[in-house]
């Protein structure tokens, strides 16, 4: 095959061997440009879809002082609820163990729960019993989840409400911390008419997108009614504020 | 994707299928080798075959394979100027490395966190560790593949059944490495666990109690047979330099060791392109990382973060080891290496880290499929 003179070879090695550290060089910068290029799409993706990795929210009914009422988490599709800092879903409510249970999203069930030993967890205000219940107790749209002291509610996006299927039937809640159950109507009554269109047939709520607003009017809640806003009359009627949404890295060390 | 975005991407194949034709190109010019002509031409042709058509039909990620592609490329390139016949031997060991990487992004498409997968996993990958104290005669390393299933094992145990299940493989992996004297992998198996207990469990009390475990069985062990820890030998390093920035193309004499190519690297084709090319598993532990943020279950981060900081570890470890500054030498870097099982164990950390790559992709589409329904 096709040789050089070793005279030739010398200076085409040398001339080579820079050519490749240069072209190394290109490698690495192309290659980190890259994975510049790569992050900043995902970003434009996450600000389109900011929903995206979730399934809804839970929102705090009561809680602690930690945790004010209204304060709303993202529901990842699958997680560790608990008072600890590295948990998915924090609540440093007193009674909340360092890891309370898990949770997972399952289609067309819903949101799955298997409490941890020694933990109580009521779903719409029946105790969660942990050997019963081996592979998870569904959470649907709407209903009241209760650990320790904090009473969450979970609000499911619209997008996944083809799921919630089973939601139909009444549900009564009696959650400790509230006086008065409330009770959630069934579809086809005024409040919550049918869905025309057949992609939401078995959706119990109006089509939003998933993302930023809650999926649902909110189901009355007596132990926390709406504070009334205050406006100015001259003023055009502001929109109802959004809740805060919770700020998981507020925890400290204090496991 | 549009041009601005794919420009980087596209420049970065070129650059890669570039420099892995001339690696070959330079040696078959002065020898005049038919295998090496031969290997210039195909070494980029199966690249380019591998990030398209096959990375199109598995949906694997472009630039992880890319990378731990070019840095096969460069093993094999290792051997082309002093021994053809062993380039080709190289070539060949990557076919099968290739499979395993299919394979590990195949099963990472389907497998999730369950207690069956963290049982079976944990299984073979402990027998893979104890197969030289079952079978003494029995030679092939099989250490990096059961560490690849035991991560598996343990991902799933911490993702599902919290740290205190996870500890036992993890602790079973380390007292077997241990004790059939892999002391290199033993650390770095240790310090990844460590940072994935870190990770995903965060309770201090766990991290400080597996923290204190480990410690203890490395003391005990440096007791027990302190004449395993030894520094490398300063000759090493004093023969790589020897062969200045830019390398030299006769081999001064004994290599320092059998399997890691780098010091064959660093002497052919000099000390800057070896360290260009250590750093290129900077981009590579990157992509890992920003893929296990972005995962959807705990269980393929925790899996996505594992097999990034392996390779990363054990890419740090060989460089240290390189100088002198670790107590016990032979750490190989990944991909630069002429065993089959660790070049395929690699692979199929890096398939592993492509499938859970496509299922983000796939769970993000069907987010934004169900955004579109909702509007």
């Amino acid at each position: 095959m096709f040789s050089v003179t070793p005279e030739l070879y010398a200076t085409v090695s040398l001339v080579s061997r820079w050519l490749f550290v240069f072209i190394a060089l290109l490698l690495l910068f192309f290659a980190l440009l890259w994975q510049r290029a790569e992050r900043r799409e995902r970003k434009e993706r996450f600000k389109n879809l900011p929903g995206a990795g979730t399934i809804g929210e839970l929102l705090v009914l009561s809680g602690s002082d930690q945790l004010p009422p209204d304060t709303w988490f993202p529901v990842p599709r699958e997680g560790v609820l608990g008072s600890l800092r590295s948990c998915d879903l924090v609540i440093p409510c007193p009674g909340v163990s360092a890891r309370h249970l898990d949770f997972s999203w399952q289609d067309g069930t819903g949101l799955l729960i298997r409490p941890h030993i020694g933990c109580d967890v009521l779903v719409d205000g029946v105790p969660v019993d942990r050997h019963a219940a081996s592979e998870g107790v569904p959470l649907l749209h709407g209903s009241v989840l209760q650990v320790g002291t904090g009473v969450l509610r979970l609000q499911v996006f619209a997008a996944l409400a083809p799921a919630n299927q089973a939601f139909s039937p009444a549900v009564q809640v009696a959650a400790p911390s509230q006086e008065a159950a409330f009770r959630i109507p069934p579809q086809g009554t005024a409040q919550y008419p049918d869905p025309v269109p057949p992609v939401w047939q078995a959706s119990p709520v109006p089509v939003v997108p998933p993302e930023m607003q809650s999926p649902v009017p909110p189901v009355p809640v007596n132990a926390t009614p709406p504070a009334p806003l205050l406006q100015n009359p001259e003023m055009p009627p502001e929109k109802p504020a959004r809740p805060k949404r919770a700020d998981r890295w507020k925890e400290d060390w204090s496991e | 994707m549009n041009r601005k975005q794919s420009s980087p991407r596209f420049r970065f194949a070129f650059a890669a299928l570039l420099l892995s034709a001339l690696l070959f190109l330079l040696p078959a010019v002065r020898s005049g080798d038919r295998r090496l002509y031969l290997l210039a031409a195909l070494v980029p042709a199966f690249m380019l075959l591998c990030c398209t058509v096959l990375a199109r039909l598995f949906s694997l990620d472009r630039m992880a394979l890319t990378l731990s592609l070019f840095l096969c490329s460069v093993g094999i390139a290792a051997f082309a100027p002093a021994d053809p016949d062993a380039a080709v031997a190289q070539a060949l060991r990557c076919i099968p490395g290739m499979a395993a990487l299919l394979i590990g992004a195949v099963l990472m498409r389907s497998l999730s966190s369950s207690m069956l997968s963290a049982v079976s996993s944990a299984f073979l990958g402990l027998l893979m560790l104890s197969a030289k104290l079952l079978v003494p005669t029995f030679s092939v390393p099989l250490a990096e593949a059961g560490l690849a299933l035991l991560l598996v094992s343990v991902a799933s145990l911490l993702s599902g059944r919290g740290s205190g299940l996870a500890l036992i493989p993890g602790f079973a992996a380390l007292i077997l490495l241990l004790t059939g004297g892999e002391i290199a992998l033993a650390a770095l198996w240790g310090l990844t666990f460590l940072l994935l207990i870190f990770a995903a469990d965060g309770r201090i009390l766990v991290i400080l109690s597996a923290f204190c475990v480990t410690v203890f069985l490395f003391f005990g062990y440096s007791r027990l047979f302190p004449a395993d820890f030894k520094a490398a030998d300063t000759g090493s390093l004093n023969m790589l330099i020897s062969a200045g920035w830019t390398g030299t193309d006769i081999l001064p004499g004994e290599l320092p060791s059998a399997a890691s190519l780098f010091p064959r690297l660093s002497l052919h084709f000099g000390l800057l392109f070896a360290g260009l090319t250590v750093l290129l598993f900077l981009p590579l532990s990157l992509r890992g990382i920003f893929i296990a943020t972005s995962s959807r279950t705990r269980f393929h981060a925790v899996i996505s973060m594992g097999v990034s900081l392996l390779p990363a570890l054990q890419a740090l470890a060989a460089l240290l080891s390189v100088f002198g500054f670790l107590p016990f030498p032979g750490v190989c870097f990944p991909f630069l290496t002429s065993s089959l099982p660790d070049l395929c164990a690699e692979l199929f950390m890096i398939g592993m880290l492509c499938g859970i790559s496509a299922r983000n992709e796939a769970d993000l589409a069907e987010d934004a499929h169900l955004a579109m329904l909702a509007k």
